[in-house]
């Protein structure tokens, strides 16, 4: 019972995020067609942003940081990453959507996945860091630890948990309920016909590249304290994301951030299946695997189509 | 006796003729390329021993590049699993060789079919895949390996690795210098395999169904099976690869083959130029060339060289992306070629006839019907098309005559019904029907837009060849060579027939009305019974109608039997024997166009009910 809690309670902790990076990759396929390979170390550069305008490069102690200071440092890790998520858009992916050309775009957005982990890991030089919190969980039940049916589990998870959820609803709520979500959905549907009636496609889409990349930073950086956090943690994050959204085929919000959330329990059941000859090694690589077994069969089972492009 | 010398003499012959050729096709840069190769060999007599396993292993490096040139340059398969791959070969070759005690020779054939296989499956499991998920399949492909090789030690040997015994053939140790010469020959090798296909019949099939599937397709062209092939020939030099570069090593490091090393592979073949053979070794000379600045970088400023290659890697990328993203070979070869501008001919029509259509017969479609969801594209369709006629399809827009002729060619599969040509029956797929003589166009202009003019009627002039294999190709063998010849003849007689006489000039410089033209002569160089064309008059001015209807006339006259999708009724009444008019989806007039446009049911369908009213 113990270890079912357990699982549960880390399962949807990680899953959460790995459900907020699934709906970003959802959004960003049906709108424009790319895989956004670049999406993990954008968070990552987003959350080490706020890492070092809060505590600088050094090694962190849990409890020295103010609220205020954690605020700004999340503030500008924010900006910057929808900067860059949009001008890198602009400037790298674009140009090759308009054209049509698959290589160019998985091109340009490894490069930038890659020049932003480069550029984090110069500066970030340490094989881990741990975050500051700024929530101070660990004042909480046992050292921020509860037990819940003989099972101990950080008091942050619940946190991430409904961190994860809320800003999901959010998103969801802002395509189907605002003006600026219907007009991406608009995108989503038909680009020509939605910049034939006027709307700013191009600046609709570049933003969203980078607040995705926000919205996934912000679960990131409340999660980052409960384990140590590396200059390659993004690329993991995402790959996981990219595992749930392609499980769902980018599908809703909510189906995408649900298949996130699958993922994450999988991959904590797995690892503590070690009695039965699984354990941690085969948490990450079952997942993968099984994605890559959805994929080959569903292109196996659909009609031989005419048109890779 | 005189058997063997009658062979002798033919082996003489074609000796001959082959030497003929390669004197023909021999130029100056040919000279350039081998004295590269010379000065290449010759490295060794000048760099210290110490040094050559660096060079070598670069060397077995830059053949996985080009291994992968040939799945994303010659097919545009954005493979992102060379690294996996170069890790499969690896590891069994280590695996063989370190706790299976194999000898040399038989775990590396070992290893290079593990990796083929690997390569088949992988082609097989994305074939039918778009590009983006090919990527994203391709990637996680990588993160597979590397985690297999990371998390379980006694696959990989934990982080110290699989060391392996020492390299010998025949009693001598294998020195670096000896892997260098090695693979240099490899390397060699490969991008002289590549320079050969890829302009011949399998590279053209290649980039033509690279650059318009369905049109390749519709030519006939077996896209499916040749991605298939190039995608595992890629994994299978990757296997090869990574398998001599452990015996280099003398050691397998399982933390070096995954993500990071398919992206560096990667971006070496689009920095370079995916295009050119030689474009992923420039590009990967390009990136440790980054690793080299990285390391002096980083030991200056005390910062993880690792990551200052990453960095400079991604701007380097993004920099040439930024620029164009043609890479850095074409880039200046366009700017050399830039200065010498070309000659243009302008294009007329030859006075000349086409050859009479062998064992001409009538295609007969019956009950064809085809539904789309609720709506009903097509619905009981009869159609008999003759040889030496010429049979227009018209109707309103919508009325189903680009979902007939899709139908009848089989880029769609119909709800009910049969085609038939003679005693055949044609289901399934284009291919066979293109090679039982019935060939359609597509609606819209669909040539080969990277390839030249004459490339794109070769492309049609492919279908019935039998010697043209990538390993005939490759070798030159000598009825290879022949069929290339005749290959050659007939698009340069279909290209003449329609009046393109410039064939040397790239698909993409045609105007709209020439690309059409391309496009029938792409068609006819299939040596087509049946042809259907979806409007072929489309964009053409007055004086091209003309031409593009007398065309029409000799190919009636040569026996084809032609189908014309057509909205222009002058030019129907110019060309067409028979008019069949639908609309939503039924034949509802058929005859001559006079009979048809005195049908009541015609007018009321183009003019409406109301004007008759």
């Amino acid at each position: 019972m113990s270890v079912v809690v357990q699982v549960i309670v880390t399962g949807l902790a990680a899953g959460g995020i790995y459900g907020i990076f699934a709906v970003g990759y959802s959004l960003i396929y049906r709108l424009t067609g790319v895989v956004y390979f670049a999406f993990g170390d954008l968070v990552a550069f987003a959350v080490f942003t706020a890492l070092l305008v809060a505590a600088g490069t050094g090694p962190v102690s849990q409890t020295s940081l103010g609220l205020g200071r954690f605020l700004l440092g999340l503030a500008v890790g924010l900006v910057l990453c929808i900067g860059v998520g949009a001008a890198t858009y602009v400037l790298f992916i674009e140009p090759y959507l308009l054209r049509g050309s698959t290589l160019g775009w998985v091109a340009s957005t490894l490069a930038i996945a890659f020049a932003l982990r480069g550029m984090v890991g110069a500066v970030f030089t340490r094989p881990a860091y741990v975050f500051p919190d700024p929530f101070h969980f660990e004042d909480l039940g046992r050292n921020g630890i509860v037990t819940i049916a003989g099972a101990s589990v950080q008091i942050r998870s619940f946190f991430v948990i409904a961190l994860a959820a809320g800003l999901a609803a959010l998103a969801a709520w802002t395509l189907e309920r605002t003006r600026r979500g219907r007009a991406l959905q608009a995108i989503a549907s038909d680009p020509e016909a939605a910049r034939f009636v006027g709307l700013p496609v191009e600046t609709l889409v570049a933003l969203t590249f980078g607040l995705v990349g926000g919205l996934a930073a912000i679960v990131a950086v409340a999660a980052a304290p409960s384990a140590p956090f590396t200059v390659d943690s993004g690329a993991l994050l995402g790959l996981k994301g990219l595992v749930a959204a392609l499980i769902v085929r980018f599908g809703s919000p909510w189906a995408a951030f649900a298949a996130g959330l699958g993922v994450g329990l999988a991959e904590a059941a797995i690892d503590n299946m070690g009695g039965l000859g699984l354990g941690p090694q085969y948490g990450e690589l079952i997942p993968l695997a099984f994605a890559l077994g959805v994929i080959a069969y569903r292109s196996l089972r659909s009609e031989p189509a005419p048109s890779p492009a | 006796m005189s058997a063997a010398q009658g062979a002798l003499g033919r082996t003489r012959v074609e000796l001959a003729a082959a030497g003929r050729e390669a004197r023909a096709a021999w130029s100056w840069s040919a000279t350039l390329w081998a004295l590269a190769f010379v000065a290449a060999a010759l490295v060794p007599l000048v760099l210290p021993e110490g040094r050559m396993a660096d060079l070598a292993g670069f060397v077995y490096l830059a053949l996985a590049a080009v291994g992968l040139g040939y799945a994303v340059g010659l097919a545009g398969i954005p493979s992102l699993g060379q690294g996996a791959f170069l890790g499969i070969g690896a590891f069994t070759e280590a695996l063989l060789r370190a706790k299976a005690g194999w000898p040399l020779l038989p775990s590396l054939l070992v290893a290079i079919a593990v990796t083929a296989a690997a390569g088949v499956l992988t082609g097989i499991a994305t074939g039918r895949l778009r590009s983006a998920f090919v990527a994203v399949s391709t990637w996680i492909l990588s993160w597979i390996v590397l985690l297999l090789l990371t998390s379980f030690p006694r696959i990989s040997g934990g982080a110290q690795g699989l060391v392996l015994p020492e390299t010998t053939v025949l009693g001598h140790t294998v020195t670096p210098t000896g892997h260098y010469l090695v693979a240099l020959t490899l390397i060699a090798l490969a991008i002289l395999a590549l320079a050969v296909l890829a302009p011949r019949g399998p590279g053209l099939a290649l980039a033509a169904g690279r650059d318009h599937p369905a049109a390749a397709l519709g030519l006939g062209v077996a896209v499916a099976r040749s991605r298939l092939g190039v995608f595992a020939a890629s994994a299978t030099i990757a296997g090869l690869a990574g398998a001599l570069g452990v015996e280099l090593a003398q050691v397998a490091d399982p933390s070096s083959y995954g993500p990071v090393l398919s992206f560096e592979l990667f971006v070496a073949v689009i920095l370079g130029g995916a295009r050119l053979p030689l474009g992923p070794v420039v590009g990967l000379a390009v990136i440790s060339g980054f690793r080299h600045l990285a390391e002096e970088i980083g030991g200056f400023r005390g910062l993880p060289p690792g990551r200052l290659e990453e960095m400079l890697t991604g701007y380097g990328m993004l920099l040439v992306l930024g620029l164009g993203g043609a890479g850095l070979l074409p880039a200046a070869r366009s700017w050399w070629r830039s200065r010498t501008p070309a000659v243009r001919t302008s294009s007329r029509r030859a006075e000349r006839e086409p050859a009479r259509v062998a064992n001409a017969e009538a295609l007969l479609a019956r009950g064809l019907s085809k539904r789309f969801g609720t709506l009903v594209a097509l619905d009981g369709f009869d159609l008999d098309l003759q040889p030496g006629h010429v049979h227009a399809l018209i109707g309103p827009n919508g009325s189903g005559k680009t979902t007939a002729l899709r139908t009848l060619v089989g880029e769609l599969a119909p709800d009910s019904g049969t085609v038939s040509i003679g005693a055949a029956k044609l289901e399934g797929p284009s291919r066979p029907r293109t090679l039982l003589g019935v060939v359609g166009t597509q609606q819209a202009t669909a040539v080969f837009a990277d390839l030249t003019v004459l490339q794109n009627a070769l492309v049609g002039a492919g279908l019935r060849r039998q010697y043209a294999g990538p390993f005939r190709t490759v070798f030159r063998t000598p009825k290879a060579r022949r069929e290339d010849g005749v290959a050659e003849g007939k698009a340069l007689e279909a290209l003449s027939l329609v009046g393109l006489h410039d064939p040397d000039r790239p698909a993409a410089e045609l105007s709209a009305h020439e690309q059409r033209l391309l496009m029938l002569a792409s068609a006819l160089a299939t040596q087509p019974r049946v042809l259907l064309l979806d409007e072929p008059a489309a964009g053409a001015s007055a004086a091209e109608l003309d031409s593009l209807a007398d065309l029409l006339d000799q190919l009636r006259d040569s026996g084809l039997a032609l189908l014309v999708i057509e909205h222009n009724l002058r030019f129907v009444r110019r060309v067409a024997d028979r008019v069949t008019v639908l609309e939503a989806g039924k034949k509802i007039s058929s005859g001559t166009l006079t009979e048809v446009a005195a049908d009541e049911a015609v007018r009321t369908a183009y003019l409406g009910r109301q004007r008759l009213s």
